[in-house]
C-alpha cells in the first residue's frame, strides 16, 4: 500500500508531522504479503554473506531481527552442497580462518586453484582487501608531498583483468559481480561500474551491499529512473535510500512509512533513516523524537549518532548532548561518530579549540568524513581563524562537491572578511544546491544589499519568504529595504506579513523585532489618516519596552488629530479616507496577536 | 671531473626532472666516460637487489671526506650529497624499499619504451618519469582507446591503461610543466597543449594532489581560452582559496601575505568579469578590491586597481583621462614602471583619438620606450610599436606605418626564457599584422593579403581572444574589394558579419552599400544616426567619413552647394586631428564639388596645392586613381572641352590630360575597377578625337564599348561621380 503524505496547506515544502492526515491509497504495489518468505530469504542471504566474509551484511541481520522469528521447521535449508564445494572444503575453511584473522595474502595463497564459486570469491576478495590494506599502510610513509594522493591499490588492475575475462565468459555469480563492480569503481571506471552493479543486483537481489554501492554512483534522479532494477521488495528500501541521498525527502518519507506499514515497524534501520530524513528537512522535533526512540531500542548504537548530536546542538540541549557524548565514549571512543559528537559538545560549550581538536581526530580516523570537515570549518570560524576555516571548507567540498553547508560556510567566511561581492559566488553555489533553503537566499540578499543592488536584494528576500523562511528574517529585511527606498506601501505590507508570520509560528523568537514593525505601521497608518488602525498599532507598541514611549506619543498625536477632525463633521472623514491614493492595506486583526 | 661536468651540476640540480634518456644524453655530451659509469652503476643497481643500492650509499662517503676531492663537503656536489644523505637517512625501512622500487621503475621505463611488446618486463611499468610533452595527442588517443575498449583481455591492455594516466609527477616536473604551459598560453597558444588535453592533464595532477594551487590557476587560464565562464570562475576562486592557506605561512614582502592575496583575489575576479564583458560585475569586484586595499594601505595593489578602473571606464566609453593621468603619476611615484608606461600608452591612445598633436604623442611614446628598454618590458615594447603603427596609419602615413609594423614583426623576443617560441601571439602582433594586411589591400596586393590572413588564422585560431581583430580586418578588406569591383550584391552579406563584430563599422558599411544601390533615403537616415552616435562617442574618423558619404548623397540630388559646408566642416575636423588621408579625401570631394559648380580652375588649383602629392605618396591605389581621374577632368574642363565636342580646346592642356588619364587607367586596372575604367576610356576617346588621333581614339572607344557591354548596367552620367 502506498501512503501519501498530503500536506493540507498545500505548501509542499514541509511534511506535516504527527501523521494524522495521511491519504491511504489502496494500490497494492509492494509485495510484502508474505513476511515469512522475506524472513526466509533474509536468513539465507545472511548465511551466504557470512561464508564469504562480507561483514557488512549487518543491515540484513537487522531487518531479519525486526521480523517475527520463524518456527524451527520453517527455517530455510542450507544451500545445496556441490561436488566442487566438497573438494574445496578444507582449503576454504583454512583460508576463511586466515581471512578472519586479516591475513589476506595467506588466505589468497591457500585458495589459489580452488574452483568452487565460493572459494573463488573469497580468493579474489582477500586479494582485494590485501591491496586496500597495503594502500592504507603506504599512505603513512610516502616519499614526497606530491605523492600524497598517489598511493594506489596495486592489486586492482590485476583483479580487473581477471574478473573481466570471467565476466565476458559469463562465469561470475552475484557476489563476484559485486566485487568486480567495486574494483571498477575504485579504478574510477564509473560507467562500467554502474552496469556491473546492476547486473550483480539482478543476479542476487538480496545482497544489500551491491545496492549500497550502486547508490553511491547514482548522481541524479534521471539516472536513477534510467536504471533497470529487479522488481523485488528490497528495491523499495533502495529507492527510499536514494530519495534521501538525492534530497527528495518527501518521497523518501513516503517510502519508509509504507515499509513500516508493511511490517518492518521494529526495524532500527528504518527508524534511523526516517530520523535522518527529518533532520535533512530540518524538522527537528520529529527527528529528535525518532532518535530518542532509536536509542531506547538500540542503546549501544553509534551509527547516525553524529546526526543526533547535530540536532541536539541546534536545539541547544546541553545536558542531553553531554549525556550522549559520555555514553558514546564509554561504548567506543575511537569512532568517527563519537569524535563528532564530542566536537559538537565542546562547540556548544564554546570551547572551540577542543571542538576543533576532536573534529581533527575524527578526520584522522576517516579523512573522507564530510561532516567533520564542515564542522571543523565552523569551529575555525568561531575562533576567527578564517584561513583555516577556508581550508576546512575547501576540503569538505573536495570530498563532496554537493555539500551546500561548506559552500555556505565559505560564503560566510568571505562575508566576515568584508568581501560581499566575492562571497556572492559561494552563496550562489549553495543556493543552487538547495534552491528552497531560505538561509542561502537571505545571505544572498544581504550581500546584494551591501553592494547596493537593491533590486536583486529584494528579489532574494521575497523568494526567501516564499520558500518558507526558517529564521523569519527575510520579511523584516525586505521591509527595511523598502523603508530605505521610501516605498512605504510595500514596506507596510511586509511589516504586516512579518507580524502575522511571527505570531502564527507561536513561539517567541529572541531576535524578533515586532516592535519595530508596529512602530512603522503606526506611523504609516497615521500618515495615511487611518487613525483606528494607527491607534491599535500604537497600543500594541506599548507592550514592548523599546517602543513604549513612541507608542504613547503616537497615541497622543492621534487623539489630537481626531479632536480636530471631529469638530467639522464626521461625514467629511469617510470619503476622505476612501479617497486616499494609497493602496489600502488590509487592516490588522490585532486581537489574535496577543503574545 | 672537468669543467663542463661541473657546469652541468647546477642545472641538473635545479632544473626539472629528466627522463633517463635525456639525462644520459646530457651527461654524454660533456663527458662520455662519466655517462658510461653512470649507466653501469644504474644498471647494476636496477637489475640487482636492494643491497646494491644500499651499498651505493654506503660506499659514497669515501671520496667526500678527502680534502682534495671535487666532492668535498663545501663544494656544490658535496652539498648536494650531504642533502641526499640526510634525506636517505631519514627514510624508514619501507620507504627505502619504495625508493629502490621507483629507481628500478625509472631505469626500466627507459629501456622498456623502444621495444613495445616486451613480455619480460612487469606490466606495472609506468613511464612516470617522462612527461612526454612532445606528443600529447598520442596520450589522448590512448585514453580514448581505453574508454572504448572497456573489456580488456590481455596484459598489454593493462599497460595501455596505465600509460596515459602516467601516474605521479614529481614536484619539480609538475612545476616545470605548469610554468611551461602558462608561458606558452601567454605567448604562443598554438604550441601549448590543446584545451581539452591540458584540462585532462591538470585534472590528473589535481587528483593526485588537490593542494597544488598553481594547477588551479592554470586551469583558470585554460578555461579562459575556451570562454568557459563557469569553470574559469570556479578555478580562480579555488586557486585563491588555496593561496590564502599557503600565504598564511608568511610572505616576507612587508605586509601579511594572507590579506594580500585576498585583495588580489578580488582584483582578479574583476579582471575575469571584465574579460567576459560583465562590466557591472567587474565594477563591483573592483570596488571591493579597492576598499580592501585602502583599508590595509596597500598602494601597489591600489595602483593595479586604478589602472583597471580606467580600463573599465574606457571600455564603457566614458572619458577616463583624468583617472589615467592620476594613475601614471602614482605609479611613477611607487616605482611601478609597468603600470606607469601602460598608463601612458593608454593616454596616448586617448590623446590620438582626441586630436592631440602628433609630436606630443610620439614624444610620450619615445619616453616610455626608453623606460621599457631599461626594464626590458618586452610586452610593452611590442604594444608601443603596434601603437605607433596604428597612429601612423590613422594619420594616413602608410609608409611609416608599414615600417613600424615590419619592425615589430622582425623583432626577436626579449623574454629571458623562451621555449623555442619565435613569434609571440599577443594582441600587439595581431594588431600589427592586421594593419599590414590592410595596407597591402590598399595597394591592391591581394595575394600578400591572403597570405597574411592565413598566418593570422593559424596564429590566432578563431576561438582565441584576439581572433576578432583579424576577422574584422578580413571582412573589411573583402568588402572594400567587392565595392571597388562593383559587386555590390557580394558586399551586402558581409555587412551583417561586420555588424556582429563592430556595430559602428557595420552601420557605416551598410550605408555605403545602400548608397551604391541607389537607396539614398535609407542610406541617409542611417548616416544621420551614425553621425549623432559617433559624435557622442568621439569617433572622429568615422564622423568625417560619414560626412563625406552624406556629401556624396547630396551630389546625387545635384545639391552640390549643400554639400559644400559639410565638406568644409569635415576638412576642418580632419585638419584639427591631423588625419591626413581623410583630409586629402575631403579635398578631393571639395574639388569635385567645385568642378561641378563650374569653377574647374579653382578645383585644379586646390588639387595641385593640397591633394595630389600626399595621395600619390601615401594613399591607396583607389584614391590615387580617383585623384588622377578628377585632375584629368578638371584639366579637360579648363581646356574648354564640352561633352558634345564643340568649342575650341586648349591642346596643350589636353595632352596633359591624356597622360593623367593613362596613369589613372593603370591604377584602376590594377584594382579591376571596371566602372571607372569605362569612364576613363570614354574620356580618353573624346580627347584623342579632339586631338585628331583617330587610331587611338578608335582603340579607346573599342575598350569603352567592350567594358560597357560587359558591365551591362547603363553608364551613369559620367559627371555625377567622383
Amino acid at each position: 500500500m502506498i501512503i501519501l503524505f498530503w500536506d493540507q496547506a498545500g505548501n509542499g515544502s514541509d511534511v506535516t508531522p504527527g501523521g494524522r492526515n495521511y491519504l491511504v491509497l489502496t494500490t497494492n504495489k509492494i509485495h510484502f504479503g508474505d513476511l515469512v518468505q522475506i524472513k526466509k530469504q533474509l536468513i539465507s542471504v545472511i548465511s551466504l554473506c557470512k561464508e564469504r566474509g562480507l561483514l557488512h551484511s549487518a543491515k540484513a541481520s537487522e531487518l531479519a531481527f525486526a521480523l517475527d522469528p520463524l518456527p524451527k521447521d520453517e527455517l530455510p535449508p542450507s544451500p545445496p552442497f556441490t561436488e566442487e564445494d566438497a573438494q574445496d572444503l578444507d582449503a576454504l575453511t583454512l583460508a576463511k580462518s586466515y581471512f578472519d584473522l586479516k591475513e589476506y595474502d595467506r588466505a589468497a595463497y591457500f585458495l589459489k586453484g580452488c574452483c568452487s564459486q565460493k572459494a573463488y570469491f573469497l580468493y579474489m576478495y582477500s586479494r582485494y582487501l590485501s591491496g586496500e590494506k597495503k594502500k592504507d599502510d603506504e599512505t603513512v610513509d610516502s616519499l614526497g608531498p606530491l605523492e600524497k594522493g598517489q598511493v594506489r591499490n596495486e592489486a586492482l588492475r590485476e583483479l580487473r583483468v581477471e574478473l573481466s575475462k570471467k565476466h565476458i565468459a559469463g562465469e561470475l555469480d552475484g557476489f563476484t559481480l559485486y566485487l568486480y563492480g567495486v574494483v571498477l569503481r575504485k579504478l574510477d571506471l564509473l560507467k562500467e561500474a554502474v552496469e556491473v552493479f546492476v547486473e550483480a543486483i539482478h543476479a542476487l537481489p538480496l545482497h544489500w551491499g551491491a545496492w549500497l554501492e550502486l547508490s553511491n554512483l547514482v548522481t541524479n534522479i534521471e539516472m536513477l529512473k534510467s536504471l533497470s532494477l529487479p522488481d523485488c521488495w528490497i528495491k523499495d528500501f533502495f529507492m527510499a535510500h536514494m530519495y534521501t541521498e538525492l534530497q527528495m525527502i518527501k518521497e523518501a518519507l513516503q517510502k519508509y512509512q509504507s515499509l513500516i506499514e508493511a511490517g518492518f515497524s521494529k526495524s532500527t534501520y528504518i527508524i534511523s533513516q526516517i530520523a535522518v530524513a527529518y533532520h535533512n528537512i530540518r524538522d527537528i522535533d520529529q527527528a529528535l523524537a525518532l532518535f530518542n526512540q532509536l536509542r531506547e531500542q538500540d542503546p549501544y548504537r553509534i551509527d547516525n549518532m553524529d546526526t543526533f548530536s547535530n540536532l541536539l546542538y541546534v536545539k541547544g540541549m546541553k545536558p542531553n548532548l553531554s549525556y550522549l557524548a559520555h555514553n558514546l565514549v564509554e561504548i567506543d571512543k575511537y569512532r568517527v561518530e563519537t569524535c563528532c559528537v564530542i566536537g559538537n559538545y565542546y562547540s556548544l560549550r564554546s570551547q572551540h579549540e577542543k571542538a576543533a581538536l576532536y573534529f581533527q581526530r575524527a578526520l584522522k580516523l576517516n579523512p573522507r568524513c564530510l561532516g567533520a570537515w564542515t564542522l571543523m570549518g565552523h569551529e575555525y570560524m568561531e575562533m576567527k581563524n578564517t584561513s583555516a576555516a577556508i581550508q576546512a571548507y575547501r576540503h569538505a567540498i573536495e570530498v563532496n562537491k554537493r555539500d551546500y553547508r561548506a559552500w555556505y560556510g565559505l560564503g560566510q567566511t568571505y562575508e566576515i572578511l568584508k568581501m560581499p561581492f566575492y562571497c556572492l559566488y559561494y552563496y550562489r553555489k549553495a543556493h543552487q544546491l538547495r534552491p528552497n533553503d531560505s538561509r542561502m537566499l537571505v545571505a544572498l540578499g544581504e550581500s546584494y544589499e551591501k553592494l547596493s543592488q537593491q533590486v536583486e536584494a529584494k528579489k532574494c528576500y521575497w523568494r526567501a519568504y516564499s520558500v518558507g523562511d526558517v529564521e523569519k528574517m527575510a520579511l523584516l529585511k525586505l521591509a527595511k529595504l523598502h523603508e530605505q527606498l521610501n516605498e512605504s506601501d510595500d514596506a507596510a505590507q511586509c511589516y504586516m506579513l512579518y507580524i502575522q508570520d511571527i505570531f502564527s509560528c507561536g513561539e517567541q523568537l529572541e531576535h524578533a523585532e515586532v516592535s519595530t514593525a508596529l512602530r512603522y505601521l503606526g506611523q504609516y497608518y497615521f500618515k495615511n489618516k487611518l487613525y483606528d488602525e494607527a491607534s491599535l498599532c500604537a497600543q500594541r507598541c506599548c507592550d514592548y519596552n523599546d517602543a513604549r514611549e513612541e507608542g504613547k506619543a503616537l497615541l497622543r498625536q492621534i487623539s489630537q488629530v481626531r479632536d480636530q477632525i471631529e469638530t467639522p463633521s464626521a461625514d467629511l472623514f469617510a470619503p476622505l479616507s476612501n479617497n486616499t491614493p494609497v493602496r489600502r492595506v488590509s487592516p490588522l486583526n490585532l486581537i489574535s496577536f496577543t503574545p | 671531473m672537468d669543467r663542463a661536468l661541473n657546469k652541468l651540476i647546477l642545472p641538473l640540480q635545479q632544473g626539472p626532472d629528466l627522463s633517463l634518456g635525456q639525462f644520459l644524453k646530457t651527461v654524454e655530451e660533456c663527458c662520455p666516460q662519466t655517462a658510461y659509469a653512470v649507466k653501469l652503476k644504474l644498471h647494476e643497481m636496477a637489475n640487482g637487489e636492494l643491497k646494491d643500492m644500499e651499498y651505493f650509499f654506503y660506499d659514497l662517503p669515501n671520496p667526500y671526506i678527502a680534502f682534495d676531492s671535487e666532492a668535498y663537503k663545501t663544494s656544490v656536489v658535496g652539498l648536494f650529497m650531504r642533502h641526499m644523505f640526510l634525506a636517505y637517512d631519514k627514510l624508514s625501512f619501507s620507504q627505502v624499499y619504495k625508493l629502490y622500487k621507483s629507481l628500478q621503475q625509472y631505469y626500466h621505463s627507459h629501456y622498456a619504451k623502444p621495444s613495445d611488446g616486451q613480455v619480460g618486463l612487469p606490466a606495472l611499468v609506468a613511464d612516470d618519469s617522462d612527461m612526454d610533452l612532445t606528443n600529447p595527442e598520442d596520450a589522448v588517443g590512448d585514453r580514448i582507446d581505453k574508454e572504448e575498449l572497456d573489456t580488456p583481455l590481455h596484459e598489454s591492455e593493462l599497460r595501455n591503461d596505465n600509460a596515459p594516466s602516467r601516474g605521479p609527477l614529481s614536484q619539480k616536473q609538475a612545476e616545470y610543466f605548469l610554468a611551461r604551459q602558462a608561458y606558452l598560453l601567454k605567448n604562443d597558444e598554438n604550441k601549448a597543449l590543446k584545451p581539452a588535453a591540458l584540462q585532462e592533464e591538470l585534472n590528473n595532477m589535481l587528483k593526485f594532489n588537490p593542494d597544488f594551487a598553481e594547477a588551479h590557476y592554470l586551469n583558470y587560464l585554460n578555461s579562459m581560452r575556451v570562454q568557459d565562464i563557469f569553470l574559469s570562475a570556479h578555478s580562480l576562486l579555488h586557486y585563491f582559496d588555496r593561496l590564502i592557506l599557503s600565504g598564511n605561512e608568511g610572505k616576507s614582502n612587508g605586509d601579511e601575505g594572507y590579506g594580500r592575496s585576498l585583495r588580489y583575489a578580488a582584483l582578479n575576479l574583476a579582471s575575469l568579469h571584465c574579460r567576459f564583458g560583465h562590466y557591472q560585475q567587474a565594477d563591483l569586484a573592483l570596488q571591493e578590491a579597492i576598499r580592501i586595499a585602502q583599508e590595509s594601505n596597500d598602494h601597489v595593489c591600489l595602483q593595479h586597481c586604478l589602472s583597471w578602473l580606467y580600463t573599465l571606464e574606457q571600455t564603457r566609453g566614458s572619458d577616463s583621462t583624468v583617472l589615467t593621468e592620476d594613475s601614471v603619476k602614482m605609479a611613477a611615484h611607487f616605482c611601478l614602471p609597468y603600470l606607469a608606461s601602460l598608463g601612458i600608452q593608454s593616454l596616448v591612445q586617448q590623446g590620438a583619438t582626441q586630436g592631440k598633436t602628433a609630436h606630443k604623442l610620439m614624444d610620450a611614446l619615445k619616453d616610455t620606450d626608453i623606460l621599457h628598454w631599461k626594464h626590458s618590458l618586452s610586452e610593452l615594447i611590442e604594444i608601443s610599436l603596434a601603437q605607433t603603427t596604428s597612429i601612423w596609419r590613422m594619420y594616413g602615413k602608410s609608409t611609416m606605418a608599414l615600417q613600424q609594423a615590419q619592425l615589430l614583426l622582425n623583432m626577436s623576443s626579449l623574454e629571458p626564457v623562451n621555449f623555442g617560441v619565435q613569434q609571440n601571439n599577443t594582441e600587439a602582433f595581431a594588431v600589427a599584422l592586421c594593419h599590414l594586411a590592410e595596407l597591402h589591400a590598399e595597394q591592391g596586393l591581394y595575394g600578400a593579403v591572403s597570405e597574411i590572413l592565413q598566418h593570422l588564422k593559424e596564429q590566432f585560431p578563431p576561438h582565441s581572444q584576439h581572433a576578432k581583430l583579424w576577422m574584422l580586418c578580413d571582412l573589411k578588406i573583402q568588402f572594400e574589394r567587392h565595392m571597388n569591383e562593383g559587386k555590390y550584391h557580394l558586399a551586402e552579406p558581409l555587412v551583417t558579419a561586420i555588424s556582429a563584430l563592430n556595430k559602428t563599422e557595420g552601420l557605416y558599411r551598410k550605408a555605403q552599400v545602400l548608397k551604391a544601390l541607389n537607396r539614398s533615403t535609407e542610406a541617409y537616415s542611417i548616416l544621420q544616426r551614425l553621425q549623432v552616435h559617433c559624435e557622442k562617442t568621439k569617433c572622429t574618423e568615422v564622423v568625417i567619413r560619414v560626412m563625406l558619404s552624406t556629401a556624396e548623397l547630396h551630389w546625387e540630388s545635384s545639391g552640390f552647394s549643400t554639400a559644400l559646408p559639410l565638406l568644409l566642416q569635415a576638412l576642418a575636423l580632419a585638419r584639427q586631428h591631423h588625419l591626413q588621408s581623410l583630409a586629402s579625401e575631403t579635398i578631393l570631394h571639395l574639388a569635385f564639388t567645385q568642378l561641378m559648380l563650374g569653377v574647374p580652375e579653382q578645383a585644379l588649383c586646390v588639387l595641385h596645392e593640397a591633394c595630389i602629392e600626399p595621395v600619390l605618396a601615401h594613399g591607396a591605389v583607389m584614391d590615387k586613381g580617383r585623384a588622377l581621374l578628377l585632375t584629368a577632368r578638371c584639366q579637360m574642363a579648363v581646356a574648354g572641352f564640352r561633352p558634345n565636342g564643340q568649342g575650341q580646346a586648349d591642346l596643350r592642356l589636353a595632352v596633359l590630360a591624356v597622360d593623367t588619364l593613362k596613369e589613372a587607367a593603370a591604377y584602376f586596372f590594377r584594382l579591376n575597377c571596371k566602372e571607372r575604367l569605362r569612364d576613363v576610356h570614354y574620356l580618353q576617346a573624346q580627347l584623342h578625337r579632339s586631338l585628331g588621333q583617330t587610331s587611338q581614339c578608335n582603340k579607346s572607344a573599342m575598350l569603352f564599348r567592350l567594358l560597357d557591354q560587359e558591365l551591362q548596367s547603363p553608364a551613369p552620367p559620367v559627371s555625377m561621380r567622383l
